[in-house]
């Protein structure tokens, strides 16, 4: 009778019920990724559709693997269980060693060191872009790059799926993994920012393990390209000045990892911060928004950068 | 906690208060209502919570003087002491640190004047108990956004006692919350997403399509957030045993801009009618008077809604409709012809003065309404094809947005709501928001998809 005359408060108290007992019960199983970040002030029955948004149900199985927060002194184990590819023991430096096509052109230019030049848009016609926002937004921003340069670049995208994300289009409307891609298509340059969203996971030491993973693979399917590492674009002051993790100190200790995998010689490291930064080191106010992306007119500053700092062999 | 559409809000404070007031004999009621208002304030912003505190004492005080006295002066200086309260707290909010405002001021000073204004006119019969008067300014659904309910409604309070009473009751309200919930996640929080997104871009460099998309995005987000909101609120009170209150009225149906503030956030409409137009005289003094009367109202809206050049210019403007249409089109053109431009002053100028609402920096404002006028200059680095990328990311959010403004489906809503169909649609809809909030909030990472 009750049922009758209040059926929709009825079914959300006993499903409210449910689902905190089922959240209860498998928060140190099933649900332990999302228990150990949520905090005491969130309602238990949140797991359950954080789960839900992954694929992860009350029935998947218990992950085996720590949650990625935890992993700090068992990266080698975490890298034996990725299936992405066969990791390269290699030294940090000698980056270009890994190059498995033996036939480098530029065998002979061991000594050879190179400056950065001023080229004119065309030199960006077989270069690929890889990136997150920021780079989706310098393809919609900056007619001189997208009509050129190829882009690989998608919204929330991290060094961690840079990889093995299907996002690319291919001509005949499938969508391809990066990985994919670059097995099909070779590039002269590739320019790759990632590292952002990423910021709050794991720390510097494991973001560049991965970092040199995937610039170890890029290597081996690209052998005469040109790798620019792009340092993180800063955030402004108001952002890095009240987030725990999306500050330019945390940036700039990972731009700081990132540019020791340039050899100068395949792989260079560029920063474009120099171009948009105020004094202190932040990303300037008045060319963005939302204190994390350029503006749409604030793109130009990044392809000046991008013109004057280019490496001609 | 202080946000309704808030997991901790639905799962914790709601339910446990619930339970609390309906375990409370029928007499003491009230004292919890009070109690648990006060502590959702506090939990709140127990910084400012002083003021309100200070503020419910005083007016109560001033009611009880007042009560069957009507004493001109003593009305006058309560009045003066809440609207200065408001004044003083707006510009230190505005001037030094926003962080000095404190939550819901601008409607609880609002009820407390009502509540002077309506002792002195004999509005309220029953001299109202402490408890009554603390419950009314403070009560949790109101307190932080409105409505600005009248006393008189307070009174019409129902006490239900028996278990199947009170069931039904809380199920009706229920309904209401379930559907505002709704409106502000699935689709307020979806438009407001579009809007940063256009912020993202920079006003300066969208293209003309998209700058109008922006315009009714924005217009769209105020209406569902607002309007979803009131929902919620009205619904709780409905659990409480409040009578609805009805805050949107189907404002985009009206033939006017003065009609469509008498249904849109209408309880701030009527507010701004029973205790500043007609108190002025209203329109009964001559046109000289009528059309000062409408400034002043329009005026003190526009500073109501903030204190920064923006929100001036924006009840300005909106004056200079309201009596163009008084003065003008109602009484001098033909009545078709005055259908038509009300119709349109709704559907098109409306949203033009929400793009005025929503931009309080002066220069961006103006980058806007280049945007939208392109023949007043050109953009900086336009990609003219960026309206399409968000009409596919966001286009089924704005149609559903837009079918539901323009059509009745919300009044076949209401009198249908006790039918299955609607009820399995509420009870999909409601965990359907609650997935979106759980992946949202405590998840800080769930805001940075760069």
């Amino acid at each position: 009778m009750w049922f009758k005359k209040s059926p929709l408060l009825i079914g959300v108290v006993v499903f409210t019920i449910l689902i905190s007992g089922i959240s209860f019960g498998l928060k140190d199983t099933v649900y332990q990724e999302y228990s150990i970040s949520m905090g005491a002030d969130t309602p238990i029955l949140s797991l359950f559709f954080k789960g839900l948004s992954e694929g992860v149900y009350p029935w998947s199985s218990a992950p085996i693997e720590e949650p990625i927060e935890l992993v700090e002194d068992e990266i080698d184990v975490e890298e034996v269980t990725e299936p992405v590819e066969e990791p390269v023991e290699e030294p940090v430096t000698d980056v270009s060693a890994n190059d498995v096509s033996g036939n480098d052109v530029s065998g002979n230019s061991e000594d050879v060191t190179y400056e950065f030049t001023e080229v004119t848009d065309d030199y960006f016609c077989d270069a690929l872009f890889i990136g997150d926002s920021r780079t989706v937004g310098l393809s919609e921003y900056c007619e001189e790059l997208d009509s050129r340069a190829t882009f690989y670049s998608k919204v929330s995208l991290t060094i961690f799926t840079a990889m093995n994300k299907e996002f690319v289009k291919t001509e005949d409307g499938r969508k391809i993994t990066v990985d994919q891609a670059l097995s099909e298509h070779q590039f002269a340059k590739i320019y790759i920012m990632l590292g952002l969203n990423e910021i709050g996971t794991g720390n510097t030491e494991y973001f560049c393990n991965k970092y040199k993973e995937v610039l170890d693979r890029i290597r081996e399917l690209q052998p005469d390209a040109i790798i620019y590492i792009q340092g993180i674009m800063h955030v402004t002051a108001h952002k890095s000045d009240n987030d725990k993790h999306f500050n330019n100190t945390n940036i700039n200790e990972r731009n700081e990892a990132l540019s020791q995998f340039a050899d100068n010689k395949t792989i260079f490291y560029i920063d474009m911060n120099e171009a948009v930064d105020d004094e202190n080191g932040n990303l300037l106010s008045e060319l963005s928004f939302d204190d994390v992306h350029l503006k749409a007119s604030s793109y130009e500053r990044w392809h000046q950068y991008l013109l004057q700092h280019a490496i001609v062999k | 906690m202080i946000n309704f559409s808030d997991l901790t809000f639905i799962f914790r404070f709601l339910p446990v208060f619930l339970i609390a007031y309906y375990l409370t004999p029928i007499t003491y009621r009230t004292w919890t209502l009070l109690i648990g208002s006060l502590a959702f304030y506090a939990v709140g912003d127990i910084r400012l919570f002083p003021a309100l505190l200070g503020a419910v004492v005083v007016n109560y005080l001033f009611g009880r003087a007042n009560f069957g006295e009507k004493k001109k002066l003593l009305l006058a200086f309560a009045v003066c002491l809440d609207a200065l309260m408001l004044i003083e707290f707006k510009l230190i909010g505005q001037f030094i640190n926003n962080s000095f405002l404190p939550i819901g001021i601008s409607f609880y000073t609002f009820k407390m004047i009502s509540y002077q204004v309506d002792i002195y006119k004999g509005k309220i019969e029953k001299e109202p108990k402490f408890v009554d008067a603390a419950a009314y300014f403070t009560m949790f659904p109101q307190v932080t956004s409105g409505p600005i309910m009248r006393y008189s409604d307070f009174e019409r309070l129902e006490l239900k006692e028996k278990f199947g009473d009170i069931l039904e009751q809380i199920e009706d309200g229920l309904k209401f919350f379930v559907l505002g919930l709704g409106f502000k996640v699935i689709l307020a929080d979806h438009f407001a997403m579009l809007w940063k997104d256009i912020g993202t871009i920079g006003y300066e460099s969208i293209s003309t399509p998209l700058a109008w998309i922006g315009a009714v995005t924005y217009s769209l987000q105020l209406y569902y957030d607002f309007w979803g909101y009131s929902l919620m609120a009205a619904g709780i009170g409905v659990m409480l045993g409040f009578p609805f209150i009805t805050n949107f009225d189907q404002p985009y149906s009206s033939g006017s801009i003065s009609e469509f503030y008498r249904r849109w956030h209408a309880t701030l409409g009527s507010w701004f009618k029973d205790y500043i137009y007609i108190p002025l005289g209203g329109s009964r003094k001559g046109t000289g008077r009528t059309f000062l009367n409408l400034l002043v109202v329009w005026l003190i809206t526009g500073f109501w809604h903030g204190v920064t050049l923006n929100f001036i210019l924006w009840g300005l403007i909106l004056f200079v409709f309201i009596a163009l249409e008084h003065f003008v089109i109602m009484p001098k053109l033909p009545k078709t012809l005055g259908k038509i431009i009300g119709k349109i002053n709704v559907l098109v100028f409306i949203p033009l003065t929400w793009v005025i609402f929503a931009i309080a920096n002066p220069m961006q404002l103006l980058d806007y309404f280049k945007r939208l006028f392109p023949f007043f200059g050109e953009g900086i680095s336009v990609n003219q094809n960026d309206f399409i990328k968000n009409l596919g990311i966001y286009g089924g959010f704005l149609a559903v947005g837009i079918i539901l403004l323009l059509t009745g489906l919300y009044r076949f809503f209401v009198k249908n709501r006790k039918h299955p169909v609607i009820n399995v649609f509420l009870f999909i809809l409601f965990w359907a928001c609650i997935f979106s909030l759980s992946n949202a909030a405590g998840n800080p990472f769930m805001y940075f998809k760069f």
